[in-house]
């Protein structure tokens, strides 16, 4: 391989400081460095700077930690016990156990009730479809985001969230409703500067469960659209987008970053007649 | 194959980097710890999301960016427009250093630390991810929903910042009990 002859930059630098230069620049960079004593200096005063921050905070690590955040690593149910008493340890019990016994058969029951990897495929069937409609590729259009969600929100019946992948580079397009097999889907549409669109879809899944209702993600590539997919709570959700798995993963995990930090779903609101208020529903009778 | 809940000896293994990570965020150690609470919390909610044997700290650090960028978000709202904005005072949250100066082997740590909570949120909560907790770089990115190239913008200026104020009060630095 003939030498790069890229010119060495600030991001070289401090990725060779901070030991994450890419092996392919690493000899440009060395060379560089034996000829020019200011870039030696300046790695060098990143490397101290680096070991003087770390002397600093490494000392926060050795502080006691509190017995509430011990308690909230336990988990839920650990916490149930504290808060309820010991009707919500039994159920927690039954729920392990049936978390267990239930766990091999899991991907053939979820994708009889139609859920991940059935919906991956329709899920990329759709994002074909729409991605490449340039005149009417959603239904409501990003520039009012707030009242985008709350119609979302109301024809599904469950709090929608559009992410905001704007820091890197996908303007929202818009959303649509999509006909499910019996569940109405939510389309949310991105682009990029060079036109490439992604698509989140997520529609409420038959089993509602906190607990049960999750699964990993997973990945197809159908036709050359990428789908990572994933269940949370009593949605699933599919991105799609025309891009390798490692470029997908780094969306898909910006993605259910912010959806895992939203504020708590609401309790489904019934899909109003129209011109009615929606009306909180009542809480169940504590038993 | 197995359900793969998070694992509790790594969970709690991973509080002390989560609480350092929140008081670079939130700069006081009682909302601090909340936000550590809150992102446990949601760790468990979200338990399945995880993916074994990938950095299990790097998915409770997505966590936590993104309660707090929500929290910031509604305590704007709240707070009628109050700028909680990176480069306002309150944005800028200033932590006490709760270690004394005297227990560091040089007193220029403690006045690091103090420079440290000088520089806005975004940039200080990078500074540590890299410089500290020394993750990859695209894993940064993906914690902080921001492209690479933006890490790398991050981490110039949080770094430049810190040598010229450094450089700025050269007789604090020098006074070495």
């Amino acid at each position: 391989m003939p030498m790069n002859p890229m010119p060495i930059n600030d991001d070289d630098l401090q990725a060779y400081a901070d030991g994450q230069l890419a092996e392919e620049r690493r000899d440009a960079v060395e060379l560089a460095l034996a000829r020019d004593a200011s870039l030696a200096a300046r790695v060098t005063a990143i490397r101290e700077q680096n070991a003087a921050l770390r002397d600093a905070f490494d000392p926060w690590l050795d502080e006691r930690v509190p017995p509430r955040l011990i308690a909230a690593a336990e988990g839920p149910a650990h916490r149930g016990i504290l808060a309820r008493g010991w009707p919500a340890l039994a159920a927690a019990a039954t729920l392990l156990l049936g978390v267990a016994i239930g766990w091999l058969g899991r991907d053939a029951m979820l994708e009889r009730a139609g859920t991940p990897t059935s919906f991956a495929r329709e899920a990329a069937i759709t994002h074909v479809l729409y991605t490449a409609d340039q005149r009417r590729p959603v239904e409501v259009w990003a520039n009012e985001e707030a009242s985008l969600a709350r119609w979302l929100t109301r024809r599904m019946g469950t709090q929608a969230h559009i992410p905001d992948l704007g820091p890197l580079g996908y303007t929202l397009v818009g959303g649509r409703l999509v006909a499910g097999n019996e569940k109405p889907t939510g389309l949310v549409m991105y682009e990029n500067l060079d036109k490439q669109r992604l698509t989140l879809q997520w529609r409420l899944t038959r089993e509602k469960s906190a607990e049960a209702g999750e699964t990993a993600f997973r990945y197809v590539h159908e036709d050359g659209v990428s789908v990572f997919h994933w269940v949370d709570d009593d949605c699933a959700y599919a991105l799609s987008g025309p891009f390798d798995r490692q470029r997908m993963l780094g969306l898909a995990r910006v993605v259910y970053g912010q959806l895992a930090a939203a504020p708590k779903t609401t309790p489904a609101v019934p899909a109003p007649a129209p011109g009615t208020a929606p009306r909180a529903p009542a809480e169940p009778p504590k038993t | 194959m197995v359900d793969a809940p998070l694992p509790h000896p790594e969970l709690l293994a991973a509080i002390p980097r989560l609480r350092r990570y929140a008081r670079v965020l939130a700069g006081d150690a009682a909302r601090a710890d909340d936000l550590v609470q809150e992102t446990l919390a949601r760790g468990w909610e979200k338990r399945r999301l995880w993916q074994p044997g990938t950095d299990l700290r790097a998915w409770l650090f997505t966590i936590m960016h993104n309660v707090f960028v929500n929290q910031r978000a509604s305590a704007s709202r709240e707070a009628m427009n109050v700028s909680l904005d990176a480069d306002t005072e309150t944005g800028r949250a200033a932590w006490q250093v709760a270690v004394p100066p005297q227990q560091f082997t040089r007193v220029e740590l403690g006045e690091l630390l103090q420079q440290v909570g000088r520089l806005p949120v975004e940039q200080r909560e990078t500074l540590l991810l890299a410089a500290v907790e020394e993750l990859k770089y695209e894993e940064i990115a993906a914690t902080l929903s921001v492209p690479v190239g933006t890490v790398m913008s991050r981490l110039s200026r949080a770094r430049d910042k810190l040598r010229r104020m450094a450089d700025e009060r050269p007789a604090a630095l020098k006074r070495v009990k």
